[in-house]
C-alpha cells in the first residue's frame, strides 16, 4: 500500500479508502454482507409485490376451475371468469345449516378457516378425521336462467391413507341425487388410491342417491354391494376407499351438510 | 481459459454430467421425474439458476471476502431461486403446485453451488454463464431421459397425452406403478449411469481394491 | 465314461485359447454340474469340506420339494374349488381344454385333478423364470468369465413359489429380470449379492403391479372369482373376519388356504426345513432369532392392544400360519449369502427380521403382508450387523489382553 495514503486518510474519498482495505478486513466483509443482502432484498421483494395480483388471481381460478370441472361447465380452453359467472358462490353456517353473510363471500377460505381455533371446531363424531371443521363452510350454487337452483356443490374432505383428500360433490336440485364427484388433491398410493382420480371411477358416482327414504344416509363405497347407495371401491386400495366412505358420510350427515340441504329443499336456507 | 466455449457447454452433457459422472443435484432427479412437464420445468429453473449465479457471482468474485464467500453464494442463489418460484406461481401455477417444495430446494442443489464455487469464482462472468448453461444441460439431459421413461411406462403418457393405452381405460399397456414412485428414479439413474460408462470407459473409477484370485481359474 | 469323455473331447474348444473361448462359463456350467469340478483352491485359506455350493444349492432344491408338491396340490385345489362354488360348466382358457380334453375334469376332491391342475399353472411360471432369468444369467456370467451357477436354480424355485397363481407371464418375465440384474448381477453376481434375487423381483412386482399382486382378488386364477388372503382379512375384520371366511388355523397350518403357490402349508415348509436345518445349510440362530422377534413383538402388541386395529390382537401362532412367514423364515431367513455371518449377528439378524415383519403387518396401514419387506430389510442391515459384532468382539479381546 502506497505511503501517501496512510499518511492523509481523511482527504480520500470513502470509496477509494474501502478499495484500498484488505479484502478480508472485518469492516470489508461486513460492508460487502450488507450491501449484498440490501440488493437481493429488493429485488426479491419487488418481484413478489409485482407479482402478488397475478398469483392471487392463478389461486382463485385454480379453485374456479375445479367447481367448474365438478359442475361439469369446464372444458379446455373455456373462459373460466365468464363460466364462473353463472355460479353462485355463498357462505353456510354449519350449526343452524342456513346462508350466513358473517364474512365476505369471495375472500372467505373453508381451509384457512379450518386452521384457525376461532373460527373452527372439533367434530364430535370424527369420522372423517378432519379434527378440525370451519364453522363456516363455502357452497356453490349453480341457477337455471329462471332462477332455480339446478346444482348444489358443497366441499368435502377427509382422510385417505396417506392424505387428505379435498374434493367437491355435485348435487341435483332435489338434494340427493349426485351429479358429479371428484378430488382436487390428495397424495394417496399411485396406481391403487390414486385412483380416485380414474374418470372411469369416477363415473360410478353420478345417478346416485345420497338419502334412502327415511333420509338417513346411504350413500357408500365398499366391496359388495349394488343399488342407487352404492359405489365401488377401488381394486386394491381398502383404506382409501375407506377414507372415501367415511368422508361422504361424514359430509353428507349431520354434521356436515344435512342440515343444510334439508333447510333449501323447505326454503328456509 | 483453454476450452473452447463449445466445449464448456458440451462437455458437461455427456463426458462431464453433473448427475451421472458427479453424482450431484439427485434428490430433486428422484422427486421431479414422474411426469415429464414437470420435469423439463424443473430442468429449465435449474439450468436459468445455475447460469445466472455464476454469472452475478463472477462478476462480483473479486470483491468477495472468502471469509464469507459461501454464505454471498448462498445469498445470490437464494435470490435467484426465490424469484423463479415467484415466476412459476404467477405464470405457471398448475406446474408449481406439483413442484411445491422443489423449486425452493434448489437452493441445495449440489450442481449449482459446485459450479458457483468451482467455476464462478475463478472465471470471468461470460464463461462462467456459459458454464452454468452448459451444466444445466447436462442435468436437463438426465432429468428428461429419466422423466420419458418414467411418465411413459408409469402412466403410458408422454406430456400428459396418452401414447400407450393402459388397462384401466380400454387399453392393453399396465401401468409399471413402481415407476411412479420416487425411489424408482434411483434404479433409473442408476442404469443410465451404468449405460453412460459402457458407451465411455473412461468414466469408469479406478477400483479401490483387487480381488484374490483364489482359484486356479482357466 | 463316455459322458467324461465327450466333456473332455470339446474342453480344448474352451479352453484359453481355443475356438469358443469366450463361451467357457457355457461350457463349464453343464460340466460341473454332471461332475464335481476339477480345480483346486491354490490360495489360501484352504477350508475342507464335502459340501461346495452346488452342493448346497441342490439341497435347498430338494428341501423345497414338499413345498412344490402341496403348492401344486392347494393351486389346483383353489382353482377348482372357485370353479365348482361357481358352477361353472364351461370354463375357458388352454387349462381348462387340456383337462377336458384328458378327461381328467376340475373335481376338487380328486387329488390328481388338483395337482395337475395345479401344475398347468406352476409350469409356465416356472419355465418363464428359468429361460428369462436363465438367459440374462449366461449373459453376464459369459460376458465377465464367470461360472454360471446352481444358485440360480434357487432363486428361480423360490420366486416361482412365492407369486400368486395368477400372476401373467409377462409380469413374472419382468420380476425375475428386475430381481436378476438389479438384485444380483450389478452387485458382481452370485455371491456378492447382498440382496435376495427372488425377493428383489418379487417386491418389483409388489410396487410396480400393486393391483394385480397385492392379494385382494387375484389368489386364485378364475376370472370373477373374489376372495382375500388370510391376512387382507385379518387386518380388515380381525380374527372373527377369518372365522367368517371358513379360514381355521389348521386349515392354515396345513395350507389349504389361498395364497402363493408354494407359500401356504406350514407343514411343507417345516418339512424342507428341517431336512435343511439337519443338512446344516440353515443355520439354526437364524430361525430361532426370527422366531423370537415374531413372538416376542406379536405378544408384546397383543398385551397393548387397540380398539381400532385388529391386527393387535392377533397372536403368534396365527402369524406362524398366516401370509408367508413360514416359506420366508426357512428358504429366505436362512440364505447364507445375504443373511449375517456371524453367530451373535445371526441371532440380531433372525431377530430383526422377526421383529419387523410384524411391525409392517401390524402397524403399517398399506401393506397387510410385511414378512418380504422385511427379509429385504434384514438384509440390508446384514453387513452392518456383522461389522459391530466383529468389532464387539475386537475390542472385548483387546481388553482382556490389555
Amino acid at each position: 500500500m502506497p505511503n501517501s495514503q496512510e499518511m492523509n486518510p481523511q482527504k480520500q474519498g470513502l470509496l477509494a479508502r474501502f478499495k484500498a482495505m484488505p479484502l478480508d478486513s472485518a469492516p470489508r466483509t461486513i460492508t460487502v454482507a450488507v450491501v449484498l443482502c440490501l440488493f437481493c432484498s429488493m429485488i426479491v421483494s419487488g418481484a413478489a409485490v409485482m407479482l402478488k395480483p397475478q398469483q392471487q388471481l392463478n389461486k382463485v381460478l385454480d379453485k374456479k376451475v375445479n367447481i367448474l370441472k365438478v359442475a361439469g361447465l369446464y372444458e379446455p380452453g373455456v373462459d373460466v371468469a365468464k363460466a364462473f359467472e353463472k355460479i353462485e358462490p355463498r357462505l353456510v353456517d354449519m350449526q343452524t345449516g342456513k346462508f350466513t353473510d358473517a364474512y365476505d363471500v369471495n375472500t372467505y377460505d373453508q381451509r384457512t378457516a379450518a386452521k384457525d381455533p376461532s373460527m373452527s371446531f372439533e367434530p364430535a363424531n370424527d369420522i372423517a378425521s378432519i379434527r378440525n371443521q370451519a364453522k363456516v363452510a363455502s357452497v356453490y350454487l349453480l341457477r337455471d336462467d329462471a332462477g332455480k337452483i339446478t346444482r348444489i356443490i358443497l366441499p368435502v374432505h377427509g382422510y385417505g391413507l396417506w392424505s387428505t383428500l379435498y374434493g367437491f360433490i355435485a348435487l341435483n336440485a332435489d338434494g340427493n341425487e349426485v351429479s358429479a364427484f371428484r378430488f382436487y388433491e390428495h397424495a394417496e398410493t399411485p396406481g391403487l388410491g390414486a385412483e380416485v382420480d380414474n374418470p372411469k371411477w369416477m363415473a360410478l358416482w353420478p345417478g346416485k342417491q345420497v338419502y334412502d327414504l327415511d333420509g338417513d344416509v346411504a350413500i357408500g363405497v365398499n366391496k359388495a354391494g349394488s343399488g342407487v347407495h352404492h359405489i365401488d371401491a377401488l381394486a386394491g386400495a381398502t383404506l382409501t376407499s375407506v377414507g372415501v366412505d367415511n368422508l361422504i358420510k361424514f359430509w353428507m350427515g349431520e354434521q356436515g351438510f344435512k342440515p343444510f340441504l334439508e333447510n333449501l329443499k323447505n326454503g328456509d336456507a | 481459459m483453454a476450452e473452447s466455449k463449445k466445449e464448456m457447454l458440451l462437455d458437461p452433457l455427456v463426458d462431464n454430467n453433473p448427475i451421472t459422472l458427479q453424482v450431484l443435484g439427485i434428490c430433486s432427479a428422484l422427486a421431479v421425474t414422474s411426469s415429464l412437464q414437470v420435469a423439463m420445468v424443473m430442468a429449465l429453473a435449474v439450468t436459468s439458476v445455475t447460469a445466472l449465479s455464476n454469472f452475478f457471482i463472477s462478476c462480483i468474485r473479486n470483491q468477495i471476502p472468502s471469509s464469507i464467500r459461501i454464505i454471498v453464494q448462498m445469498v445470490i442463489i437464494a435470490s435467484l431461486v426465490i424469484l423463479v418460484d415467484q415466476i412459476l406461481k404467477a405464470y405457471l401455477y398448475e406446474i408449481s403446485k406439483t413442484l411445491s417444495v422443489f423449486v425452493g430446494l434448489i437452493i441445495t442443489n449440489c450442481i449449482v453451488m459446485g459450479r458457483a464455487e468451482a467455476f464462478a469464482m475463478k472465471n470471468p462472468p461470460i464463461p462462467s454463464f456459459i458454464d452454468g448453461i452448459g451444466n444445466g444441460l447436462g442435468y436437463s439431459l438426465i432429468l428428461l431421459l429419466v422423466g420419458v421413461i418414467r411418465e411413459l411406462f408409469g402412466t403410458g403418457s408422454l406430456f400428459g397425452v396418452q401414447i400407450l393405452q393402459t388397462v384401466n381405460n380400454g387399453g392393453w399397456y399396465v401401468p409399471n406403478g413402481l415407476l411412479l414412485l420416487p425411489p424408482s428414479a434411483f434404479f433409473v439413474i442408476g442404469l443410465l449411469i451404468w449405460a453412460f460408462r459402457t458407451w465411455k470407459p473412461a468414466q469408469v473409477e479406478a477400483r479401490d481394491f483387487k480381488i484374490m484370485e483364489a482359484e486356479g481359474g482357466h | 465314461m463316455g459322458l467324461r469323455n465327450q466333456f473332455d473331447k470339446y474342453a480344448p474348444l474352451f479352453e484359453k485359447g481355443g475356438k469358443y473361448e469366450k463361451y467357457y462359463p457355457i461350457y463349464e456350467m453343464v460340466d460341473t454340474l454332471v461332475y464335481t469340478p476339477k480345480t483346486v483352491t491354490s490360495a489360501a485359506p484352504h477350508a475342507r469340506d464335502h459340501a461346495d455350493l452346488k452342493r448346497v444349492m441342490t439341497y435347498v432344491v430338494l428341501a423345497t420339494i414338499p413345498a412344490i408338491l402341496f403348492g401344486l396340490y392347494n393351486t389346483g385345489y383353489q382353482t377348482n374349488s372357485a370353479i365348482a362354488a361357481m358352477g361353472l360348466d364351461v370354463v375357458p382358457g388352454w387349462r381348462a381344454w387340456i383337462l377336458s380334453t384328458l378327461g381328467i375334469g376340475f373335481n376338487p376332491d380328486s387329488i390328481f385333478a388338483n395337482v395337475v391342475h395345479g401344475l398347468l399353472y406352476f409350469l409356465p411360471i416356472y419355465i418363464t423364470t428359468l429361460a428369462v432369468g436363465g438367459v440374462i444369467e449366461v449373459t453376464f456370467a459369459t460376458v465377465r468369465g464367470h461360472e454360471v451357477n446352481e444358485g440360480f436354480f434357487v432363486s428361480s424355485m423360490l420366486y416361482t413359489l412365492i407369486l400368486p397363481a395368477s400372476t401373467p407371464l409377462w409380469q413374472v418375465g419382468l420380476g425375475i429380470a428386475f430381481g436378476v440384474i438389479i438384485g444380483k448381477e450389478v452387485f458382481g453376481g452370485t455371491g456378492k449379492n447382498f440382496l435376495n434375487p427372488a425377493l428383489v423381483g418379487r417386491a418389483f412386482l409388489y410396487f410396480a403391479y400393486p393391483a394385480s399382486m397385492s392379494g385382494d382378488t387375484v389368489w386364485t386364477p378364475v376370472d370373477g372369482f373374489s376372495g382375500a388372503t388370510a391376512l387382507g382379512v385379518a387386518a380388515a375384520e380381525g380374527l372373527q373376519g377369518l372365522a367368517a371366511q371358513g379360514i381355521t388355523w389348521t386349515s392354515s397350518f396345513l395350507g389349504t388356504i389361498q395364497g402363493s403357490i408354494g407359500e401356504t402349508s406350514v407343514v411343507a415348509i417345516a418339512i424342507g426345513g428341517v431336512f435343511l436345518v439337519a443338512a446344516r445349510i440353515a443355520n439354526y440362530r437364524l430361525i430361532l432369532g426370527c422366531l423370537i422377534g415374531m413372538i416376542g413383538l406379536s405378544t408384546l402388541f397383543n398385551i397393548v392392544g387397540s380398539d381400532t386395529n385388529p391386527m393387535f390382537a392377533m397372536p403368534w401362532y396365527w402369524h406362524l400360519v398366516t401370509g408367508g412367514f413360514m416359506f420366508g423364515l426357512v428358504f429366505m431367513v436362512t440364505e447364507p449369502v445375504t443373511a449375517a455371518m456371524t453367530n451373535k449377528g445371526r441371532w440380531i439378524y433372525g431377530a430383526l427380521i422377526g421383529v419387523m415383519c410384524i411391525l409392517i403387518r401390524v402397524v403399517n396401514p398399506a401393506f397387510p403382508e410385511g414378512m418380504m419387506l422385511a427379509i429385504l430389510f434384514g438384509n440390508i442391515f446384514a453387513p452392518l450387523i456383522d461389522y459391530y459384532v466383529v468389532k464387539a468382539n475386537i475390542s472385548r479381546r483387546m481388553k482382556r489382553h490389555a
